[in-house]
């Protein structure tokens, strides 16, 4: 058993709108002119410490979890989940 | 693609051609039941909808009352019941935002909202308690970052409900007379889309989409910007104060499908349209999807070329985006283009006008035995049958409900929710009183008599604070109504509501119909919700702290009515019985009692006694006043009963007074002079809610230890079980 640091990321569905990344662009970086900037979106991010076999056994065990006690609504958020040696 | 064949035909018969693609889209969400009320429309013209204080304007999505001086009152009711069942906190606070914009769109500023929410057994039911919590957390958001009071609502919770969700949303609004929005159009008159862009959001909400759009990332979901509906509710208003504003929609169900079509249609004319000027959200948006996006916060307005510079400073000084997409035209036809390609040309009257539906409809099967009486032994001890009520979920406070609410913001929430009816002060020196109320376990036993209970309940609470009911506001809510059986129930509540509000002359001034909601189990319990609204002319009831010795009289008779009562249903867990039935004469001649009772000064506080009975309305009492009361059973005016259907009868037309001694003289002499049933069934004092029968205690309750325990289950039960 090794530990991994697992993060997830929960945000809103691609085509789905975000109201708090919008006000963010738009009222806050563009209006200070930085203006190379074309799009920011929110996202929530969980950072789980796991014992789990592999990395690859520590992803789905996350997503099961994510999924089992609904962490996110699948209907609206989308989340990805990233694995780093603890 | 959701239009049926024989629709399809139907269309196609009108035009007498093939509907294009967007054609076709855009009639099958203005033609679902959603937008069309198909289904119930032939029937609804029942409803009394005139009076002498009802202002009637074509093209109104929320109904005026005059209330004197110059000044209206708007209100309406929604639901989003589809959207709150799958993503409980963006469906509900899209809800209160869509209300809140046909107040907006009569050119009134909303002052407040109301809620009434339904889920299923959440003592057992995981998903009922996410459905619960997470409303309640998305009405709150949303209210709350705009700036308008929640100050009302209900909560229920029922197995019918499993799984689901019904979310209703009540807004009213308060204005200038002289400032209403007279919808009309002119020759060379603008189409202006305002407000929030139109994304892929929500497409389908209102019916789902064709197949082919079916992808991934395209949802019913809609996301809740309460900021920019701020945004839009001060640029409207300013708009309106500038006069800029010729004709005003707000964007529903459907999308600008509805709008246009209904818009061009209300006002006679027609509306040529281009989807490529209406601002997005993505580059690559289908026309079709445009057309029926439902994305939320933006509005339709309708002004002439002069004025719309004026309008677009205003909406660079709030930061909103407005787009001018298309112009008025005089041939009645809505016509959609792409570019220079149109898409759509088809007459508003097609468009708007689906073929209403006579559904037939049977008396449901059930209804035969569901009235047989079951008789039930006396308990050995109704203290703790009692304290059982008191924390049920139904019964026990809703604190932790309103308590996320903002409740005052704005100043003229004179009486707070938590009460019978909360009151708002106007701006010329009157009082509105508002409520709603649903009781879908006595509407499935009786669905005639069990709608006209919640009206008479809603006008109870109205009356408790001193108002007069002058209007009504009425949703229905039922399940597929092609069932026959659904649809007789369906008829019966509307009959039933019909009647009442024609002898009390009470008329219905906004209203929803809300079909197909079903859950695992079947069909939801009829569930018709009814809003009233009353109006104070001087001062309101405000309670004053109940002290030793005042005495509690009673007003109307208890009877054997106890089908669809808590204590039949959450303690005996029996569903069947007779439910209460609203004697006409009997309501009115109590109403009025009161109403002079108030107006004298007589009391210090008046409440109505309705779920879980008189034993419950009197425990509220002394819970809210830290007081106790000792009530004598055999004093109870009415049929003579067993003690266990005395104290939890759910009779209606009953309210309950607290009346200082000194002025006992003059409280029954006014009752007797207007020949109402009533008693002085008991004394304040001490510290236990007690009850007694021929001078043996029945119920013995510490109002401390009582109280506790009713301010804090629900949260015990949302947050901690």
């Amino acid at each position: 058993m090794a530990t991994f640091n697992v993060q997830v990321t929960i945000e809103n569905k691609p085509g789905i709108s975000d109201p708090e990344g919008e006000t963010i662009l738009n009222d806050l970086v563009l209006r200070g002119k930085y203006e190379s900037v074309s799009k920011i979106k929110s996202a929530k991010m969980l950072r789980f410490t796991i014992k789990e076999n592999s990395k690859e056994s520590a992803q789905l065990k996350v997503q099961e979890i994510c999924d089992d006690v609904r962490i996110y609504n699948p209907l609206v958020s989308k989340v990805s989940i990233d694995v780093f040696d603890a | 693609m959701s239009l049926e064949s024989q629709e399809l035909d139907e269309l196609k018969s009108k035009i007498g051609r093939d509907p294009t693609s967007t054609e076709l889209q855009i009639v099958a969400a203005e033609w679902s039941e959603h937008c069309s009320y198909k289904s119930s429309k032939r029937h609804l013209k029942m409803l009394p909808m005139t009076g002498p204080l009802v202002i009637t304007e074509k093209g109104y999505d929320s109904g005026v009352l005059d209330v004197g001086d110059g000044y209206v009152v708007t209100a309406h009711i929604e639901s989003h019941n589809h959207p709150s069942a799958v993503e409980p906190y963006g469906g509900a606070a899209t809800g209160v935002g869509g209300v809140i914009r046909d107040i907006l769109s009569t050119g009134t500023r909303p002052i407040a909202l109301f809620d009434g929410l339904r889920f299923g057994d959440i003592e057992k039911d995981k998903q009922a308690k996410w459905l619960f919590k997470n409303a309640v957390r998305g009405i709150s958001a949303y209210g709350n970052c705009l700036g308008i009071p929640t100050i009302g609502g209900e909560v229920e919770f029922d197995e019918c409900y499993k799984n689901y969700a019904l979310v209703d949303v009540a807004a009213v609004g308060f204005g200038k007379k002289e400032n209403l929005i007279k919808n009309h159009a002119q020759k060379g008159d603008v189409v202006v889309l305002l407000g929030g862009a139109t994304g892929r959001d929500g497409i389908g909400g209102s019916q789902f989409a064709s197949d082919s759009l079916e992808s991934e990332d395209r949802s019913a979901i809609q996301i809740p910007d309460p900021f920019i509906e701020k945004l839009i509710i001060e640029a409207i208003l300013e708009a309106r104060n500038q006069k800029l504003i010729h004709a005003m929609k707000d964007l529903g169900g459907g999308g600008l499908s509805c709008a246009v079509s209904e818009t061009a249609d209300s006002l006679g004319i027609g509306i040529e349209m281009d989807v490529t000027k209406v601002h997005t959200r993505e580059s690559d948006m289908h026309p079709d999807e445009i057309m029926i996006s439902e994305s939320q916060e933006r509005m339709l307005i309708v002004t002439n070329l002069e004025k719309l510079e004026k309008l677009k400073i205003i909406c660079e000084k709030f930061n909103i985006q407005c787009s001018v997409i298309g112009h008025v035209t005089f041939d009645s036809l809505m016509h959609v283009k792409n570019g220079e390609n149109t898409i759509a040309k088809i007459s508003t009257d097609i468009v708007t006008n689906a073929t209403l539906l006579d559904l037939p409809s049977k008396k449901p099967a059930y209804l035969e035995t569901i009235e047989n009486e079951k008789e039930f032994p006396l308990l050995d001890n109704y203290s703790e049958t009692l304290s059982k009520l008191l924390s049920s979920p139904n019964i026990a406070s809703k604190i932790w409900v309103y308590g996320q609410y903002d409740h005052e913001v704005g100043i003229r929430t004179v009486v707070k929710p938590g009460v019978d009816a909360s009151v708002l002060r106007l701006d010329n020196g009157k009082f509105l009183s508002v409520k709603i109320d649903g009781n879908p376990k006595h509407c499935y036993i009786n669905p005639r008599e069990g709608a006209i209970g919640c009206f008479e309940e809603a006008c109870r609470n109205v009356v408790c604070t001193g108002a007069k009911p002058i209007g009504m506001l009425d949703h229905l809510q039922f399940g597929n109504p092609k069932d026959t059986e659904i649809f007789w129930t369906f008829l019966e509540s509307l009959k039933g509501l019909t009647d009442f509000a024609k002898d009390f002359e009470i008329p219905c001034i906004g209203g929803k119909v809300s079909l197909y909601n079903e859950t695992p189990l079947g069909s939801i319990k009829p569930t018709p919700v009814i809003g009233v609204l009353g109006l104070i002319d001087d001062t309101p009831m405000i309670s004053q702290k109940i002290s030793e010795n005042d005495c509690l009289v009673i007003l109307g008779d208890t009877k054997n009515e106890l089908g669809g009562s808590e204590y039949f249903e959450y303690i005996h867990k029996f569903i069947g019985g007779k439910c209460p039935v609203v004697n006409f004469v009997d309501s009115k001649k109590n109403m009025t009692s009161v109403l002079e009772i108030i107006q004298n000064k007589l009391a210090k506080s008046v409440h109505d006694c309705s779920k879980g009975g008189l034993a419950v309305a009197v425990s509220e009492l002394c819970m809210t006043n830290n007081v106790g009361c000792s009530v004598s059973l055999d004093k109870v005016p009415g049929e003579s009963l067993s003690i266990d259907k005395i104290l939890f009868s759910e009779s209606h037309s009953r309210y309950l007074l607290t009346i200082d001694k000194n002025k006992l003289d003059n409280v029954t002499t006014t009752l007797e002079k207007n020949n109402v049933s009533f008693e002085i069934i008991g004394n304040f004092g001490g510290n236990s809610i007690s009850f007694s029968n021929d001078s043996k205690p029945v119920i013995d309750l510490l109002v401390d230890k009582t109280q506790k325990t009713w301010l804090s289950s629900l949260e015990e039960l949302v947050m901690h079980a």
